[in-house]
């Protein structure tokens, strides 16, 4: 059966749809043919796919084929059976028939013989030739028709179809359509069925050893090709792949030694695309095909089956993993296989695959997933593709072209070299050329990094080439390798030439004494590595079929283009990818490439991203492999702040990365930039470099207003001092966001040591609120800095960057205004009027030091300061001051037992006081000697009355203003005024107590303590006025024996005086008050109020100073006094009438006893006026005259004056008055009468009318 | 860097299987094994190589960050397993593997291997015992959350776990 592959294959080359018998058996096709072949291929066919489902097909290309057609008829019929899917699906009879006789006989048996085969599926087309206008000829067709579908249609299927040649016939076509494309389907179902049985039958043999992979090949693909032209292509790639997985389990069948394949010229050109490269034909072997080839044809036809699929990123993907398969595949047979066969296999594939998918590619017509796994995986083949040609540049001696990148070491050194059974040996004659390599390996000079940074190179090799190809040669032992090392230690790979690499020596030696039977066995000589690299030459140009690669690394230019080329396209594709770090970290390759081209712009801006990429996550160690680059570039493109902010980034790295030599390097460009006349100065962000905090602990803690200096810890992380021309702090307000920043400057140059600094700033004062550091800015040179990150208090760790977070904790708190200290009076009690006393001012700082404080004082009107005497100032005994003091006399407070109580005096000057320092932080009073003053006297009032007492307190109201300058630049003021309450030691009121028979009033004189201090009176005396004097001795003062008499504070006592009125008359002139004099002691506590006034100089024994008060009492002579009594006797009873006379009488009666007018002329009379209206009244008799009247009390005399009313009516009577007498002694008992009615006179002729 | 010896630490088999032994074992080798933070930032990362090559290896895992975030940020494609810490083989690529773990707190382990027939079991079993000791490291109240890890005796269970690493399997 196997020799039936070659024909397979140019069927499946020639053949391509489905085919169409038509059997013509009326001679009609050439008539149709055009209009059926026009109508293909079908528009939407539904097949069944191998599970029975129906698809549906969008074009199903179809081909009629008369069935006279000779591609037919010659097949022999095992051919038929084999290539059944070359058959026809499909036959379609075209028949016409005029008349039914025709038809029965000779058109019927005909069709009968032709569709008896039941294999195939038919249908009839009938034709109908009669023209539209010929009835009769309609009629007959019809019924022919009729015939036919009675005869070959079932009630299961129409097989019959007309159509009328003359007429239109729509529904014709589409019902042509649906009846082909069954017969078609039912076709396929049947011959599926077929090959599956036998696919069936074969596979159940796979593993006896008469299994033959041709013959189940043949049959699998045939089925695979079948669908594939029924368009069925995701069938078709099941079978592909099922073929490629029953292949892998087959082929690989132990104790068969196949032969892999690949020897050919031109094999190591990856035909993983394409299926028509190699005929099967000629990959046979035995019963089954060549690995090699054979893999590449399954795998593209899977390709191509999945490109009309339109799912070129299945291709990718599957062509990747295919690619890493494979590439194993081509290790276990890489000792057959020509140099290198394997990795130009892989980069043929891999840029064969890249290219097909990409050209089958357009965007957006998938899910964006599928979109960025597909760029991914281009990124992968591309990135594949970059390793293997690297490794190939190596081999030829480009390997200094390739940068020593971590991501080149990672790709490389893990990459085993290639293991061929001998490694190439030099030709005979390449002696040139191996000078040449020689001179360019001499020429190379390693790239030294910017800042001179000397670095250990990262291997490209996963081992020394040089001694793993000596080993490889059969013929070397490994110990000359060594030899070779000592001999000639410039050309060690020529690419190491820094450090030997000792340890890879060390293992050279263990091995060779591991192995000791190859000392003897040299006898060549060991290549050096130029000879390696120009032998590797040759054997790769005898690999390599194909001319572009090979030009490539054709030349050390070339080869740059090549992979920078495929680093662009691995690139590219990762940055559509997820794998953004893939893609990033190939620019950096990139840029090392620009780099070295000098395309210092582009190789920036490549750094710069990788940059990003590694400082965003922190990896620095990576960041420390690129920084110095960028920074190289930087500097050539005179890009100084770029260059500046790398050299801070380095600086900021991590210490080990780094030796201090590099380091200070780093720091001396900053240095040099900063001082350098910079175009244009650039700020510099030395966040990661120069950290700040606050010190440990609380915040400092401040008042509104004040200023302080704050203690900030500035960690350096450079390397050496570095000198900061100035430095500045901002801090921010956490409270209000527009209450922004305020900067606090440190105006000298600073010095900066590498690791921890204290620095400290003057504060100025700030508004209240919570404040935390903000960033930290100052000066380098011309250079602007700017540091926003925090430490914790621990060096730098830059690892936490990102993390970067604003620390909370204030570092400064200025509190809310709030009273910072409190002045107050120590005593509220009041004080001595015109004495000297000790005002006490409490000074009471509220949590604050009033160190150096300033107290002015400002006395108000009607007080004054004694200057005479000092100020004092001592401790405050917290509450009521003591008690124990109380009472003592003044004198002996100052030398009390309390000693721990501080006492100074103080010097007043320009109303100005220093507190002294002792009394920054605690309460204390100050004591200033001050004097009210006040002109008026003290009144006494009338007991019960206590009007005046309250006008007495304002009176006694002195202020004193103060004002507190405190704080650290006296910057805290404090403004009060103080009420000082004065007042006299005594309210005096006074009341007469009794009044004696005989005249003699007892005046009580009531004193009323109004001080908080114990009085004792020693002596009193009354001073009276006129009118008034004492009776007695006449001196005015009680009975000596009471005194001294001590009033405790707030009660009274009260002394009582013997006075009598004298009668004497008192000019009114004369309004001069009493005066009563108290001459008393005060023993008072100043902490408590009035004490005793301060003496100029202390009176010896201590006695107190005995004070005088005087009040002034009024004493009013009492108003009424009435000594006669005048009464109106009664009236007679018949009333009065006109021209009546009556008889109107007074009584007149002592009261009292005239006897201290005993001396006075006129003692016994009294003289009287009788006064009466003359139109109402005629008196007759005496209007005025002296009535004599006996001094003694109770005598009596009655007045009789004798009246005639004139006019009728209500009349006031005459009135009787006493001249002489003051009213306010005459007593009227009982009055007179107001109105008195007068009756009209009697009836008369005679009327008596007085002359006008 | 600390290199990391080679040579196993146990006698027996070195002494007992002899030089093939050795061989297989290092065939087994961790090359590299690293934490990173939540923020994709290294935490630890440990070299197990004798040459000084330890950037590259800073690369594989950081490279190896990408396969990360596509499976975290691609729910479709981690499917099922996206409640699983242990995120299977990252890339394989021909040379090594990169394994990778990922910690409910988003803390990345990633492991390379240049063992290419290692089984999923044992790297499970790694990763379990590994994550152990991250979780004691760091339980450490002198640890600050975020930071690299500079403990020396996480450090040194490390490297334990790395020497053991796949001896139940390596016959």
């Amino acid at each position: 059966m196997a020799n039936f592959l070659a024909q397979f294959q140019s069927i499946k080359n020639t053949f391509d749809h489905i085919i169409v018998a038509v059997e013509d058996v009326s001679d009609l096709w050439p008539l149709v043919k055009k209009e059926f072949e026009e109508r293909l291929p079908f528009k939407r066919a539904f097949l069944n796919n191998k599970t029975r489902n129906p698809v549906l097909v969008d074009e199903l290309p179809v081909e009629y084929i008369l069935t006279t057609d000779a591609r037919i008829r010659s097949r022999f019929p095992q051919e038929q059976s084999l290539f059944w899917f070359r058959e026809p699906y499909a036959t379609l009879v075209l028949v016409t028939c005029e008349d039914l006789d025709e038809y029965k006989t000779i058109l019927k048996p005909r069709l009968k013989l032709i569709v008896q085969n039941d294999e195939r599926e038919w249908f009839i087309i009938f034709m109908s030739k009669a023209p539209l206008h010929n009835d009769q000829a309609t009629k007959n067709a019809k019924k022919v028709y009729a015939k036919l579908e009675v005869e070959f249609s079932s009630k299961k299927r129409e097989r019959c179809c007309k159509l009328d040649i003359h007429g239109p016939e729509a529904n014709f076509w589409e019902d042509l359509e649906s009846k082909v494309v069954e017969c078609i389907r039912n076709t396929l179902d049947r011959r599926i069925q077929f090959y599956e049985d036998e696919i069936r039958k074969l596979s159940e043999q796979r593993f006896m050893p008469i299994w033959n992979f041709c013959n189940f090949f043949i049959l699998k693909e045939s089925l695979a090709f079948m669908f594939e032209i029924a368009h069925l292509h995701e069938d078709s790639l099941r079978e592909y792949d099922e073929l490629e997985l029953c292949y892998l389990e087959t082929a690989n069948i132990a104790g068969r030694h196949r032969d892999f394949g690949g020897m050919d010229h031109g094999d190591d050109q990856a035909s993983l695309l394409d299926p028509v490269k190699k005929p099967l034909t000629q990959i046979v072997q035995d019963d089954s095909f060549r690995e090699f080839e054979f893999r590449q044809y399954l795998f593209a036809c899977q390709a191509k089956l999945l490109f009309k699929l339109k799912r070129p990123f299945e291709v990718a993907s599957r062509g990747y993993s295919f690619i890493i398969s494979f590439s194993k595949a081509l290790v276990m047979h890489e000792s057959t296989l020509p140099f290198c066969m394997r990795e130009v296999w892989v980069i043929t594939a891999c840029l064969a695959v890249v290219d097909a998918t990409s050209a089958h590619y357009t965007e957006g017509l998938v899910a964006s997933d599928i979109e960025q796994e597909f760029y991914r995986v281009q990124g992968d083949l591309y990135s594949l593709c970059r390793t293997k040609f690297m490794r190939l540049a190596y081999l030829i001696g480009y390997g200094s072209a390739i940068e020593r990148t971590p991501a080149n070491s990672a790709s490389l050194s893990m990459l085993p070299w290639p293991k061929p059974v001998a490694w190439p040996s030099l030709p005979p004659d390449a002696s040139p050329e191996v000078l040449l390599k020689e001179k360019l390996i001499l020429q190379e000079t390693p790239r030294v990094k910017h800042f001179g940074i000397q670095r250990k190179p990262l291997p490209l090799e996963p081992s020394v080439l040089l001694r793993e190809a000596n080993r490889r040669r059969a013929s070397l032992s490994a110990g000359n390798v060594f030899e070779l090392f000592d001999g000639r230690p410039n050309s060690v790979d020529g690419l190491a030439p820094l450090s030997p690499l000792p340890k890879a020596q060390a293992m050279a030696m263990s091995r060779t004494n591991s192995s000791p039977g190859n000392f003897d066995a040299s006898i060549d000589r060991p290549m050096r590595i130029a000879e390696i690299y120009v032998a590797a030459e040759h054997a790769l140009r005898k690999t390599i079929s194909n001319e572009d690669l090979w030009k490539s690394l054709s030349s050390m230019i070339e080869f740059e283009e090549k992979y920078l080329e495929l680093t662009k396209g691995a690139a590219e594709n990762y940055h559509q990818s997820w794998w953004k770090r893939h893609g990033v970290v190939l620019d950096g390759e990139m840029a090392a490439i620009y780099l070295k081209r000098g395309n210092f712009d582009l190789a920036a801006k490549l750094y710069e991203k990788v940059r990003a990429l590694y400082a965003g996550e922190g990896w620095e160690n990576l960041l420390a492999e690129v920084l110095p680059n960028l920074a190289e570039c930087q500097k050539i493109l005179n890009d100084q702040a770029g260059y500046l902010s790398s050299c801070v980034r380095l600086l900021s790295l991590d210490k080990g990365l780094f030796l201090t030599k590099e380091r200070q390097a780093f720091q001396s460009e900053v240095v040099r930039l900063a001082h350098s006349e910079m175009a244009h100065p650039v700020p510099l962000d030395v966040s990661s470099l120069i950290t700040f905090s606050g010190n440990p602990g609380p915040p400092l803690q401040l008042c509104d207003g004040d200023p302080g200096t704050l203690s900030v810890t500035v960690w350096s992380g450079f390397p050496d001092d570095i000198t900061l021309e100035s430095l500045h702090l901002t801090l921010t307000a956490t409270n209000s966001a527009d209450e922004g920043i305020k900067a606090l400057k440190s105006s000298d140059a600073t010095i900066l040591k590498p690791g921890r600094n204290t620095i400290t700033l003057s504060l100025p004062p700030q508004k209240p609120g919570s404040y935390v550091l903000g960033a930290l800015t100052g000066q380098i040179g011309q250079l602007r800095f700017r540091s926003h990150s925090f430490s914790k208090g621990e060096p730098v760790d830059t690892d936490d960057f990102m993390s970067y977070e604003k620390p909370t904790r204030p570092i400064l708190k200025v509190f809310n205004p709030r009273p910072l200290v409190d002045l107050d009076a120590a005593v509220s009690s009041a004080l001595l009027i015109n004495e000297i006393q000790w005002v006490g001012i409490v000074v009471k700082p509220i949590n604050y030091t009033l160190k150096g404080a300033i107290l002015h004082v400002d006395t108000g009107p009607g007080l004054s300061i004694e200057q005479s005497h000092g100020i004092e100032i001592e401790k405050y005994s917290n509450g009521s001051p003591d008690s124990t003091k109380l009472g003592q006399p003044e004198g002996s407070r100052n030398h009390d037992s309390v000693g721990s109580i501080e006492a100074n005096q103080l010097d007043l000057r320009d109303s100005k006081i220093k507190l002294p320092d002792w009394a920054s932080n605690v309460t204390s009073v100050l004591w200033i000697p001050m004097r009210a003053s006040s002109e008026s006297l003290a009144r006494g009032t009338q007991a019960g009355s206590g009007v005046s007492q309250r006008l007495s307190l304002v009176e006694g109201l002195r202020t004193i203003a103060l004002r507190l300058e405190f704080g650290i630049s006296h910057n805290q003021i404090f403004e009060r005024t103080l009420a000082v309450h004065f007042t006299e030691p005594f309210h005096v009121s006074t009341r007469v107590a009794d009044k004696c028979s005989d005249g003699t009033l007892l005046l009580q004189v009531i004193v009323h303590s109004q001080v908080k201090a114990s009085l004792t009176i020693y002596d009193a005396w009354l001073d009276l006025q006129d009118g008034f004097s004492h009776t007695g001795k006449g001196d005015g003062r009680p009975v000596s024996a009471f005194f001294p008499l001590t009033i405790s504070p707030k009660s009274r006592a009260a002394i009582l005086f013997s006075i009598f009125l004298e009668n004497t008359l008192v000019e009114e002139a004369s309004s001069t008050d009493s005066i009563v004099n108290i001459r008393y002691g005060i023993s008072g506590s100043r902490s408590n109020g009035a004490h005793a006034p301060t003496a100029n100089e202390p009176k010896p024994n201590g006695a107190a100073k005995l004070l005088d008060f005087r009040s002034a009492l009024v004493l009013q002579r009492p108003v009424l006094d009435p000594f006669l009594a005048v009464g109106f006797l009664p009236l007679p009873s018949n009333g009065l009438r006109v021209g009546q006379l009556v008889t109107m009488k007074w009584r007149i009666e002592r009261l009292k006893d005239l006897v201290q007018n005993a001396d006075s002329d006129i003692n016994d009379e009294v003289l009287y006026e009788v006064n009466a209206s003359s139109e109402n009244w005629m008196i007759a008799g005496r209007k005025r005259g002296h009535v004599s009247l006996l001094g003694q009390q109770g005598s009596r005399i009655v007045i009789s004056v004798l009246c005639l009313p004139l006019a009728a009516g209500y009349v006031r009577p005459p009135q009787l008055g006493l001249p002489d007498v003051d009213e306010a002694n005459i007593s009227c008992n009982p009055p007179g009468p107001h109105l008195v009615c007068v009756l009209p006179p009697p009836l008369s002729s005679s009327y008596c009318v007085p002359a006008a | 860097m600390q290199s990391q010896s080679r040579l196993p630490a146990n006698p027996s088999r070195t002494g007992a299987k002899g030089f093939g032994s050795l061989i297989k074992w290092r065939e087994k080798m961790i090359v590299c094994v690293a934490v990173v933070g939540h923020q994709n930032n290294p935490l630890y990362v440990q070299s197990f190589t004798d040459a000084d090559d330890a950037l590259k290896l800073h690369h594989i895992v950081h490279c190896s960050l990408d396969v990360v975030d596509e499976r975290v940020n691609n729910p479709k494609k981690s499917g099922p397993t996206l409640n699983e810490t242990f995120l299977g083989m990252l890339y394989p690529t021909e040379n090594y593997k990169v394994y990778g773990y990922l910690t409910n707190t988003k803390v990345k382990f990633v492991l390379v291997t240049t063992d290419l027939d290692v089984r999923d079991a044992d790297v499970r079993n790694f990763f379990r015992r590994f994550h152990a000791a991250y979780v004691d490291a760091v339980s450490n109240p002198f640890h600050v959350p975020g930071k690299k890890i500079t403990s020396k005796t996480f450090a040194e269970r490390v490297s334990n776990i790395v020497k053991s690493f796949g001896l139940s399997s390596a016959g």
